[in-house]
């Protein structure tokens, strides 16, 4: 019996950050940015259970420039997962077919983002309004 | 044909549960995400739109008190974190960054932990 050696085409160990792959490790690491949010929303509960002190701390530092920058760079990162979300949803999803023809690509896409636009802009205007009117 | 006929019993996995969670978070973030950032992370903090009293202590303790509140603070909570889990760890997998076990751990553990801590929370807080 011979021993087995397949041939490994060696890679680099930063593979991830050139390109073909780049995109696809910016596309995974919005997950981070949207479980940095949970925490985010997590330690405000903590300061809430904690009492009106630890929860008037907690806005100080949500109202903090820093806070706002930190924000600014999580929502854009939800925004591009928010895109490729939709994009990804024709792979992983079954196929659709309506009328015996094959549902393209880019129509569930861009469906998918329509959707996303109206639940976003219908829960801010629902808020806003709310925060108007009361 | 008895079930003993078909062959040993197939591993089970407990994948398609994380992927699942990993799904429904990528979902629920995908179609309020940004509308959340804006509004508890900009808007409210800041004063652009939204009324100071609207995100004060009382208010926020009504919010944490209402079993809605509590269960829409559950899902956006852990749903989020378990999302962001499943792929960080694939992530780091195919980075060939540490044993598995320990990357498990550091992602699907934390997730675990902490949304067990947001469900102890909104239960401490009470009703």
């Amino acid at each position: 019996m011979s021993e087995q050696r397949p041939f490994h085409r060696p890679m680099p160990a930063n593979w991830w950050a050139h390109k073909p792959y780049l995109s696809y490790t910016l596309r995974e690491l919005t997950g981070v940015a949207v479980a940095l949010y949970g925490v985010i929303l997590l330690a405000g509960l903590v300061c809430l259970w904690l009492g009106a002190d630890a929860y008037a701390g907690y806005q100080d530092v949500i109202a903090s420039k820093l806070s706002l920058l930190a924000h600014l760079l999580l929502l854009v990162a939800m925004l591009w997962h928010v895109v490729t979300w939709f994009q990804t949803l024709p792979k992983t999803m079954p196929r659709l077919i309506l009328h015996g023809k094959p549902v393209k690509p880019q129509s569930i896409t861009a469906i998918g983002l329509l959707v996303a636009g109206v639940c976003s802009v219908a829960l801010l205007a629902a808020v806003v309004a709310l925060g108007a009117w009361s | 044909m008895k079930p003993s006929d078909i062959g040993p019993r197939p591993h089970r996995s407990f994948a398609p549960v994380f992927w699942l969670l990993f799904g429904a978070g990528g979902m629920l973030s995908a179609l309020f995400g940004p509308a959340l950032i804006l509004l508890t992370g900009i808007m409210a903090p800041q004063g652009w739109g939204l009324p100071a009293r609207f995100t004060d202590f009382p208010h926020a303790l009504e919010f944490a008190r209402n079993p809605v509140g509590k269960l829409v603070a559950l899902a956006v909570i852990a749903l989020f974190l378990f999302h962001g889990a499943e792929r960080l760890f694939l992530t780091l997998k195919d980075m060939r960054a540490g044993a598995l076990p320990v990357l498990r751990a550091a992602t699907y553990g934390v997730a675990a932990l902490m949304s067990l801590a947001t469900l102890i929370l909104l239960l401490l807080i009470g009703f």
